[in-house]
Formats: structure tokens, sequence, C-alpha cells
């Protein structure tokens, strides 16, 4: 065996340890429904396409025994929590599967008190990554097609879920792209980094999937769809479309837990994950504040202190 | 109502509460006179007045490049970014025929965002302007697969029906459809499900199918195709057609969509729309990049010294979309919402034109961020039908 070829295949995910956490999801759901500790296990079942995973909201131990985990998950399942979802949902607790990144969005539900932490049952998984947007979904989990936000990942077994199942296998070193594009457009001069955007968001057709998935956005009444006052144009135009985003990254600093669900469904692949972080990276800095897989008290800019810094009211 | 100048009886704020899109849909109809003109193109018969030609790779792109020196506006698949979209060409070396463009060419009849007139306050007198239709340029939309060469062809119907839609109408007189039929597929196209086949000529004026050699078969299917081959003889040659290059099955079988209408009227309650729309997360992603989804917002932007009056994509999947004025909402929850969308593409539109709301592209499948599978929806729903 050359070491090149070892080398490749340490490279690729294994899909035995999709099976596992497949067989430890299924027991655990049939388990909480069939002695009723929970009313509903919100996870995910197989697509219908090679290589696709659907949210699955289930009810009954037979039901239970058809979910999956796969590369191909990649909902955040936690914006079936929200106020936003209401209804679709029994009232009761509910046992949610959560990879790292979704734990930080249910994690700050809690600390909003949009969530109680006593009606959820979180099984976290141990997750080696999943399959990135437009990516070859073909063969198994690697380099070639994992999703950019996995690459620099630190929460592949998170913390303060009620339980973690999955092993992880080895994972190889990966370049975070991410972070690269971050610096590449922090070094630019202003002039262009605002062409940079300008020119991503004049593609925007403001289908509103980008808030649509996100579990912070659960306004019943978004801001941006109001007109009496109307604080943003609601039709799809270059300035509209900025103040749209801006707005939004802004209601978002400080709670985004990174989950790059905004970036992964916008039909114009608008790199809006890399927005959201350049915003976390600046409340990081500014307040030492940033999303945790466990809740804690709400962002800097929610909330109110006696002792917030005023320096800068002249 | 052009240039109209009247004066307003008070100052009043223009802040119209258009976002009540049922209401003002409705007075839409009521305002201008039905139009029962249909403007799709006239068809020829093909056997007797246009031989079957061929032409090269580089001659299409030098078509391109005649028809912009002619100012034509030439729309076509071009790389955008990191994605393909139908774009303006300013050159034939643009067209890229790889992949299937992200977005529909709707946007070329039914565009993203226009203006339908401009409202100015002048000495006290409000002065409406109209937007003039005679300057939308002659377009040539070169490079769009069946299921996108076919949706014009289904849109004229709604588009010139209680209300003639001149934005639409004047933009579907003035262009010219090449069609190019598709030898890739994945396995979320579904036009064979739906009437549809990687070569339909339903829609193109003029029709390319790649051949084994590089260049592509054409066939005039109507007089604007007759004429455009006519206008440029040197690009095209009379050479025997090729072999055609093989299309790919596709992976949904064929549906009856008599028998799905069928269902679709007798199981508006049926528990169905629950378990498959219960996820749908209420966005416009769908309907936006659907090459048959019209639904549009009317609202005036601007101050109310100064403004346009703006048509722009709407989605019945949005929570607000029949919100009335009293504040009640007949689709209340998702799943209403999305029974809606199938009930109109199946069954409503069917009813009213005689013809189906969907080709089948696949978008809707690949864009949804929750994997809503049209495609395996109605093949439940034709299942169930049985």
């Amino acid at each position: 065996m050359n070491t090149k070829a070892d080398k490749i295949r340490a490279a690729s995910i294994d899909p035995t340890y999709y099976q596992a956490v497949t067989e430890a999801i299924r027991t655990q759901a049939v388990k909480l429904l069939t002695e009723e500790t929970v009313v509903a296990v919100v996870g995910y079942f197989p697509g219908r396409r090679q290589g696709t995973a659907i949210p699955a909201l289930v009810t009954t131990p037979e039901q239970a025994e058809k979910l999956i985990f796969s590369p191909a998950c990649v909902n955040n399942l936690t914006l079936f929590l929200t106020k936003a979802k209401k209804g679709v949902l029994k009232k009761g607790r509910v046992a949610i599967i959560a990879k790292g990144c979704d734990m930080r969005a249910l994690a700050g539900l809690m600390g909003e008190s949009q969530v109680k932490r006593e009606d959820i049952f979180s099984i976290g998984i141990a997750c080696a990554g999943v399959f990135g947007s437009g990516a070859d979904r073909s063969g198994n989990l690697s380099e070639g097609n994992i999703a950019k936000k996995c690459r620099e990942c630190s929460v592949h077994l998170p913390e303060g879920a009620d339980l973690l199942v999955g092993t992880l296998p080895e994972l190889s070193e990966l370049t975070a792209l991410e972070a690269l594009e971050m610096a590449r457009i922090e070094a630019l001069p202003q002039a262009e980094r605002w062409a940079f955007w300008k020119e991503h968001f004049t593609r925007c057709i403001r289908c509103m999937a980008c808030r649509q998935v996100c579990p912070f956005c659960y306004c019943e009444q978004c801001l941006c769809d109001k007109n009496r006052p109307q604080a943003v144009e609601s039709s799809p135009r270059p300035a509209g479309n900025m103040a749209w985003h801006i707005v939004r990254a802004m209601h978002l600093a400080g709670r985004c837990g990174g989950c790059a669900e905004c970036e992964r469904v916008c039909p114009m692949d608008i790199p809006l994950n890399l927005l959201n972080r350049r915003m976390a990276q600046e409340l990081k800095e500014l307040y030492d504040y940033e999303a945790t897989t466990t809740p804690q008290e709400k962002g800097p800019l929610a909330r109110y202190q006696e002792n917030d810094d005023e320096s800068f009211i002249k | 109502m052009r240039n109209a100048t009247y004066e307003a009886p008070t100052p009043k704020r223009l802040s119209l509460a258009l976002r009540e899109r049922g209401v003002f849909k409705q007075l839409t109809n009521y305002l201008a006179p039905p139009c029962t003109q249909s403007n799709g193109p006239r068809r020829i018969a093909t056997q007797e007045t246009s031989m079957p030609l061929s032409i090269t790779e580089t001659n299409l792109r030098n078509l391109i490049d005649l028809l912009v020196q002619e100012s034509k506006l030439v729309v076509g698949p071009k790389l955008s970014g990191a994605i393909v979209l139908y774009q303006p060409l300013t050159s034939g070396a643009e067209l890229t025929l790889d992949s299937l463009p992200r977005r529909s060419a709707k946007e070329l009849y039914f565009p993203v965002c226009e203006d339908i007139l401009t409202f100015k306050k002048e000495n006290g007198k409000v002065k409406v302007e109209d937007i003039d239709r005679s300057r939308f340029p002659e377009t040539v939309l070169i490079g769009a697969p069946p299921c996108d060469a076919g949706s014009p062809a289904i849109l004229d119907a709604v588009f010139s029906w209680d209300y003639h839609d001149d934005f639409y109408q004047e933009r579907r007189k003035k262009s010219t459809i090449i069609g190019i039929a598709c030898t890739k597929g994945d396995d979320a196209c579904f036009c064979t499900a739906v009437g549809l086949a990687p070569d339909a000529q339903a829609g193109s004026d003029l029709f390319l199918t790649p051949l084994a050699d590089g260049c592509y078969a054409c066939v005039a299917v109507t007089e604007k195709g007759q004429t455009l081959v006519q206008a440029h003889p040197a690009l095209f040659s009379e050479a025997p057609a090729g072999e055609a290059i093989p299309f790919l099955d596709q992976s949904t079988g064929k549906l009856d969509l008599a028998k799905i209408k069928a269902w679709l009227e007798g199981h508006f309650e049926d528990p169905l729309w629950e378990s498959i729309a219960d996820i749908c997360i209420g966005c416009g992603a769908c309907a936006f990049i659907c090459p048959a989804c019209h639904c549009f917002d009317i609202n005036d932007e601007g101050s109310p010294d100064n403004g346009s009056r703006r048509k722009h994509w709407d989605a019945c999947g949005f929570s607000k979309f029949t919100n009335h004025a009293s504040g009640h909402n007949p689709r209340d929850i998702q799943n209403k919402r999305y029974r809606n969308r199938i009930m109109h593409k199946f069954k409503y539109y069917d009813d009213k034109f005689g013809k189906t709301l969907c080709t089948g592209c696949g978008r809707c499948i690949r864009a949804c961020p929750v994997g809503i599978d049209i495609a395996e929806i109605l093949t439940t729903i034709n299942e169930k039908a049985d």
C-alpha cells in the first residue's frame, strides 16, 4: 500500500461512521417516543435524490425508525423550534438532532428565551461534516465536497447536549477557506470592499430564503416587511438589497451561530456567511462575546447593562 | 394614462397600502378592458417551408456577434461570478451552454423589478408619466433549453387574459427565442413527466439540436425563426443533419396529469398537505427561479414628491401573500400556501387556460432549502390517484 493512497483514503469519511450515528439516533428516538418522554423528534429523512436529506418531524416510533444521519444532513433543525414555525410541532417536550453549529443556534434561542431548556431533549452529533452547496454528492464526504464552514469547525464534539451520539472518525486538517477569504477582503481598501458586496447584492432577488431559514429571524413581523413606515424598499433593486442585507447582518451580530444555512440556501450564491462571520469577529473583538453551544446571557447588542461603556457618547 | 397632469385635491401622503396583494390584483382586473388577442408566435409548416439546416458552433457565436452589431439585445447563459445566469451578451464568446442558468428566462418578459409609471409633484400638481414601451429593445434569447424556451408560451395566456399586460406583451412581440435541445440533465429534471421533452420545440422560434460532431441541427419553428435564418444566410448550411447526442433518461417516470388534477379536485383537505409541507419555510426561492411562476406585487417607492410605481416578483409562499386589509388571512398556515402552489400549477391554470404551469426544469427541487421535491410529490399523488 503506498502512502499516497493511504492519505486519499484517510481524507474521505467512511460511511460506517454515519451508519453508526443513524443506528444510535433511531434507537434513541424510538425509545423517547415509546416512553413518551417527548411528543416529537425533529430529525432527518433521506431525500429522493442521491445525497440529499430533508427535515422530518416524527411523532411515532414507526416514523422514528426511518431517521438518518448522513453528510446530506445540512439543515439546521432548530428553525422548527422557533415561533416563526408556530403550530408545526405539537405542544410538549421535543427531541432534536443537532450538529455543533446547530447547537449554537439552540443555545442562542434558549438565551433569548425563545425556547425553554426543559422543553428540549437535545441529541448532539459528533459530526465529521456535511456536503457543501453545489458539491458532488455521489461519493463519501471528502475534502472535495465538504462544506466550507466544516473546514474550520471547532464544535465537531459539541458540549451541552442531553445526549451525544457518534464516534468521530479521524479528521484531516483542512485549509480554512472562509477565514482566508475574510482576511483577503479585510485587506482590501474600503471602496473595493463596498464594490465586492455591491456586486453580490445586485444579484439578490429578495426571495428571503436567508431570513426564512435562519433560526434567529423569528420576528413575527419582520422590520423589512413593514410599509407604515417603510424601513427598507421591498423591490429587488441594488439600494434596497444593500439595506436589507446590512440590516439583517446587524440584527444577527452577536447572535448568529455560524450554521451558514443562509449562504447554503441563497439561490444566487451570495456569500452571506462571510458577512455574518465578520460581524461575529467584530463582536468578539469589541465585547469579547461569541455564540456558544451552551446557553448564556444574550449578546451585547440585545441587552443593556449599567456598566456598558459610554465613552463614545460625546 | 400617458403624461397625465392633474391637481391633487389636498396634499396627500402617497403611502398606499398596496401590499394587500390580493386586493390590488382584483382592482387591476376591473380597471382595464379585457383583451382577447393572444400574441404568441405563428407556427409555420416546417415540412414545406424550411429545410433542415445546420450551423457550426463558431457560426453560432458569430451569429451572436452579428446580432449585437445590429443593436439587438442578445441574452443567453453566461458565467456571472461563479454561477450561470441569462445575461445580456456582448460577444459570442460569452455564451456558455454547459449548465442550466440558475434563474429562468422569464425575466426577459417579466423582469425581477420594473417601473410601471413615475410621479412627481410640481407646483402643487402631480405629474404622472407612463413608461415608454416603444423603447423595449428587439431581443434574441439564445441557448434556452425546452424548459425555459417553453415557458413564455405557457405564460402568454395569463398576461393577456382579463388584463392585457403591455409590459409583458411588448417584450414578447419584440423577442425571438433560439431554443436548444438539452443533453445534460440531473435527477431533479422531469420535463418529460409534464409533457415536454429534452428536444421539445414548443415555444422556440428557432430550435437547435446539438450533434455528435459539434455542430447543431437547426429548425425554423415559426415565422420569426425563419426571418432570423433568412437575415443571416451565410451562417447556416443545408448540410444533412448528423447524429444527435442522446438525451439522458429522467428519473421521474411519466405522470398522468389528468389523474393528478382529478385527485387535486377531490383532496383539498387531504392530510398529505401537512405531511409534505409542514417543513416549508415560506421563502420565495421556488417561485422566483421558476420559469412558470408569475405572481407580482406593486409598490410605490420613493417619496411622496417624487417616485415610481414598481412591479416586482412576489411568491405565494410568503406568509402575507393572501393577507386581507381586514387582517384575515385565508392561507394562514404554511401547508395551505404550499397546497396552493400545487393546485395553481396542476389544476387552476389548466382550468383557466388548458395548460400546466410547470416545465419540469427542476430548479425548485434544487433550490428548496428543505428539499421539498415537487416531482416526488407529483409521483405520490399519481400513485394515490390510481
